[in-house]
């Protein structure tokens, strides 16, 4: 009870205060009304009273101060005086805050991307009963395949398990009306999609079942087309030509996919349904309650065992994936890598801080000394130190969260294809919770050693010596062996990366400029004539049109029969990647036909239906036997295999690619899309702005980017990744580099007596040298095994991340310790030296 | 300007909680019985008065309320509880001891 009533004064002292202020009135005025009494006039009475009473806010003040807790003003005590120490010695609170801040913005900033991306994908709520049902196809090496309207139709007839499943493909849309015609992207999806989420609309509604040509605006799509306009719900748009219908617009919080601008009504028509097997769809299911995800999977199984049981080989499956984990997808493992290399940095950190104030902690004996025999009690002492340390720590973390805070508008501008969600990543309250616990949290680990020590100290003296130098050689040891670890783990992944950029992708990527377009309708010979100006164009070496580019997420997967060729009953149907491209296609790239012709601009639309296969079809389907000739249906029924052409990487030089098929542009004009590939000397973005304009001034242009850095971005991950730990580890390394130079100097400064003597006593300051260098090497020596240890039993945990490098690469494993070993050398070296160039005549002045 | 008096540590607490066994009082009240009955030897300043009464307040041994004075004007009153009761007893014991200690040690010759 009395310190639920202190509690309240500290929460809200303002009924006390109204109390006390009234009662000194009241009280006022009756020593008035006895003046009176007295005889005296009213005046006089009233300003006597008032004299005579003295000053109420010092009254005030003294009886506030019986409420009030005393540790509170012991604690602001002591932090001031921490917070003076910190100013009187800004070399060690610079160092250690900046050490301190490094570790806590590294970490708070790769939590946030953690926290979008992996443990509340997108910012959306509850999606732990979400599900994203994908297709494997093991003998065609498709994982993680987007579904067709027959795992659609399947999943949605499985109502014991899925209480919704909704399907959407990704599209874009040139939506007219402004000045200029706009790309928007977004996806067509059903009526589902919304409820799978649970989401209610902002205003309007969401899709009603067998809707067509009604639009979903996403809130800030609507916010910056419509200015917040309301009224635009029942408004109509035109994506396409066509005429949509605004029903709807989506809640603030509602980002799906990431880069979604609109979402529009999906409808199959029911001769879809029947032959679909275009794999274009994300199917999203929401589990029944009380359905656990094992028995939903069990359920898609039996499915697919019913489907498979007349040819058990067919290698086909439908997986159901956490909504998260999808969202993630290859994220997953680079970001809990980069979470750990940043809690090693941050624990390093804290080791070095450590070894800085145990250092520190001879020049502070004397404070402590007095301290204790003028009556300060341990414990109060060791709050002193504790306060201090804290102190310290939340200085770092003010400037992590800060450090944190650029970082993640550093990730919003990251172009990595694919991670739109990267741009949803932000610095919330939880995570500055969680920077200010880690800054605490650090404060405690580095502040105990030494304020233990300390209060040691203060007991005996050579003794705690030997000890303090033993706790931090034990710190040394822990750095080195952090620095260790990380350095070893970058060797692989730079190996790694190196290994990617050896891989051929089978076509020349120098000198390429690519660009996408949207072709303008009502303009049927466009292409023709764009890729007759971009051709005759001085500069231009050679030039093409394709839909779509390599390194732009990969061909159209579609499924495709043989002429006079029956599947086997239960094989999955046949599936390779599309691509559309011009006659100009294989020179501009490079790519060399191995067998037939290249398409020709007589293969125009009115002439036989062509295409050209890659040796990966080919050796699949064709093994035996010459392709020419061969007919092949995908798009628009049978075309004659006219060339065989050799295998291309097409969406990452990581990946094994699937069998392409190549159609003639011209042929098969279904998509309102295509892209520009130039062969120039000199930078081409202006020519092909202008050769698009002057074609047809109403096309938008976009995504255009140097074939090489289309490439390089499709590593974007692995880049990054290799990066930042490599950045980490430098700064491990130095911090252990300054451990052991900051332990090594101040042994060296105690002994400098004893160096004196031994130097006068005939001792050979290359003894005095090697000796200091072996002790600290010690130290290090042990931390470089641990690391190894380390690095060497965890080594199975990184393979995920390696790319034709062995988890025990050789060259990382040795030329990294050699490595450590020569920065420990480095920072041994100098103090080592001080101590061999000790004059013993100096000493003996001293002594 | 009434000066008030030196006490000994601890003893307002028990002059305050004694003046409140005669009954509940107000703050002015306390003042002027303590005043009166030492026959002026001891005046409360309001400044050692206040924080006194908070410090009754916190410790639960006294309580306090609002009423309504013989000439109308709201004031806080304060009563004696239990616990104060047992505070004043414990308070004049040790002051007796106080006082007979500090006696001895003045008789003595």
């Amino acid at each position: 009870m009395r310190i639920w009533n202190r509690l309240r004064s500290l929460v809200d002292r303002r009924p006390f205060e109204h109390d006390l202020s009234e009662e000194m009135t009241a009280h006022r005025e009756m020593i008035e009304r006895e003046f009176i009494e007295q005889g005296m006039s009213p005046e006089n009475a009233k300003f006597a009273a008032s004299r005579g009473f003295g000053n109420t806010t010092t009254f005030m003040e003294s009886s506030r101060e019986q409420w009030q807790f005393a540790w509170l003003d012991t604690l602001t005590r002591d932090i001031r005086f921490a917070l003076r120490r910190l100013v009187q010695q800004p070399a060690l609170t610079i160092t250690a805050a900046l050490t301190i801040a490094l570790g806590i913005g590294a970490n708070t900033a790769i939590v946030s991307v953690l926290k979008t991306v992996l443990l509340n994908p997108l910012g959306l709520k509850d999606t732990d009963r979400i599900n994203v049902a994908t297709v494997r196809l093991e003998k065609l090496n498709m994982r993680k395949a987007s579904t067709s309207e027959v795992e659609f139709r399947e999943l949605q007839s499985m109502s014991d398990v899925f209480s919704t499943v909704a399907a959407s493909e990704g599209k874009s849309w040139t939506m007219d009306g402004g000045s200029e015609p706009v790309r928007v992207v977004g996806r067509a999806a059903t009526a589902d999609f919304f409820r799978v989420f649970d989401e209610k609309p902002f205003a309007g509604r969401f899709f009603a079942a067998d809707e067509r040509s009604t639009v979903v605006l996403s809130h800030k799509f609507w916010r910056s087309q419509f200015g917040g306009d309301l009224t635009a719900v029942g408004r109509s748009i035109i994506l396409d030509g066509q005429l949509h219908k605004i029903i709807g617009i989506a809640g603030p919080g509602f980002q799906f996919p990431a880069d979604s601008q609109i979402w529009t009504s999906l409808f199959f028509p029911p001769e879809r349904l029947q032959r679909g097997r275009n794999m274009t769809l994300n199917l999203l299911v929401r589990l029944k309650d009380g359905v656990s995800p094992a028995f939903a999977a069990e359920r898609v199984n039996r499915y697919v065992a019913a489907m498979k049981s007349e040819n058990p080989n067919s290698g086909y499956f439908v997986d159901l994936t956490p909504f998260a984990e999808f969202i993630a997808g290859d994220l997953r493992r680079p970001l809990l890598l980069l979470w750990a290399a940043a809690l090693v940095v941050l624990l390093t950190g804290c080791a070095n801080i450590a070894t800085l104030l145990l250092s520190r902690t001879a020049g502070r004996k004397r404070e402590m000394a007095i301290r204790i025999s003028l009556g300060a009690t341990r414990v109060q002492i060791l709050r002193q130190l504790l306060i201090e340390s804290l102190c310290l720590g939340l200085v770092g973390g003010v400037g992590g969260i800060l450090l944190a805070s650029a970082a993640v508008s550093v990730v919003h501008q990251l172009a990595i294809p694919g991670k739109a969600a990267l741009s949803l990543v932000a610095l919330d309250r939880d995570l500055i919770l969680y920077g200010v616990a880690l800054a605490l949290g650090s404060g405690l680990v580095f502040g105990l050693a030494p304020a233990i020590q300390l209060l040691r100290h203060s007991q005996t003296t050579a003794m705690a010596r030997g000890r303090r130098h033993r706790l931090q050689d034990v710190f040394v040891a822990a750095e080195v062996a952090a620095a260790l670890v990380l350095l070893i783990t970058t060797g692989l992944l730079l190996r790694s990366l190196w290994a990617v950029g050896q891989v051929d992708p089978g076509f020349d990527a120098k000198s390429l400029t690519t660009a996408y377009l949207i072709k303008p309708r009502n303009d049927p010979s466009f292409i023709q004539r764009l890729d007759s100006r971009l051709r005759a164009t001085a500069g231009v070496q050679s030039a093409a049109l394709a839909y779509p580019v390599p390194f732009s997420g990969g061909g159209l997967t579609s499924s495709f029969t043989i002429q006079n060729r029956q599947r086997q009953a239960g094989e999955p149907e046949w599936h390779g990647e599309a691509y559309f491209v011009s006659p100009g296609y294989f020179q501009t790239m490079r790519i060399g036909l191995l067998r037939g012709r290249t398409f020709t601009n007589a293969d125009s639309g009115a002439a036989p239906l062509v295409c050209v296969i890659d040796t990966k079809l080919a050796e699949r389907f064709f093994p035996d036997q010459n392709p020419l000739g061969q007919r092949i249906a995908m798009y628009r029924g049978w075309a004659q295999i006219i060339g065989v052409a050799p295998t291309v990487r097409g969406a990452s030089l990581e990946q094994d690619s699937r069998p392409v098929i190549y159609y003639a542009i011209e042929q098969v004009p279904l998509f309102p899309q295509a892209a520009i590939i130039l062969r120039t000397q000199s930078p081409a973005t202006a020519l092909i702005r202008e050769a698009v304009r002057d074609t047809n001034g109403a096309t938008p242009i976009f995504d255009m980017r140097s074939m090489e850095d289309r490439i390089r971005e499709s590593q974007g991950i692995r880049r990054l990744l290799a990066g930042l730990v490599s950045v980490f580890a430098a700064i491990c390394l130095i911090l252990a580099g300054i451990g052991l130079n900051g332990v090594v100097s101040q042994i060296v400064g105690e002994r400098v007596p004893e160096i004196g003597v031994r130097m006068a006593l005939g001792a050979a300051p290359r003894q005095i040298l090697i000796q200091f260098l072996t002790q600290g090497l010690l130290a290090g020596g042990v931390g470089i095994a641990i690391g190894l240890a380390i690095s060497f039993y965890a080594r199975k945990s990184l393979a995920g991340l390696l790319f034709n490098v062995e988890t025990f690469d050789a060259i990382a494993f040795w030329l990294a310790p050699a490595a450590v070993t020569l920065i420990l050398i480095v920072s041994v070296w100098f103090p080592a030296r001080r101590a061999s160039r000790v004059q013993p005549s100096s000493v003996l002045r001293y002594e | 300007m009434p000066k008030s008096a030196e006490f000994l540590p601890g003893t307002l607490d028990m002059l305050i909680l004694k003046t409140l066994t005669l009954g509940p009082n107000h703050g002015y009240g306390i003042a002027q019985h303590i005043r009166r009955t030492s026959q002026d030897a001891l005046k409360i300043g309001e400044g050692s008065l206040y924080p006194a009464l908070q410090r009754l307040l916190i410790n639960e041994w006294a309580i306090a309320d609002w009423r309504s004075s013989d000439t109308g004007r709201r004031v806080r009153m304060y009563r004696i509880t239990a616990s104060g009761k047992k505070q004043l007893k414990q308070e004049v014991e040790s002051f007796d001891g106080l006082l007979a200690g500090i006696a001895r040690v003045m008789d003595a010759v």
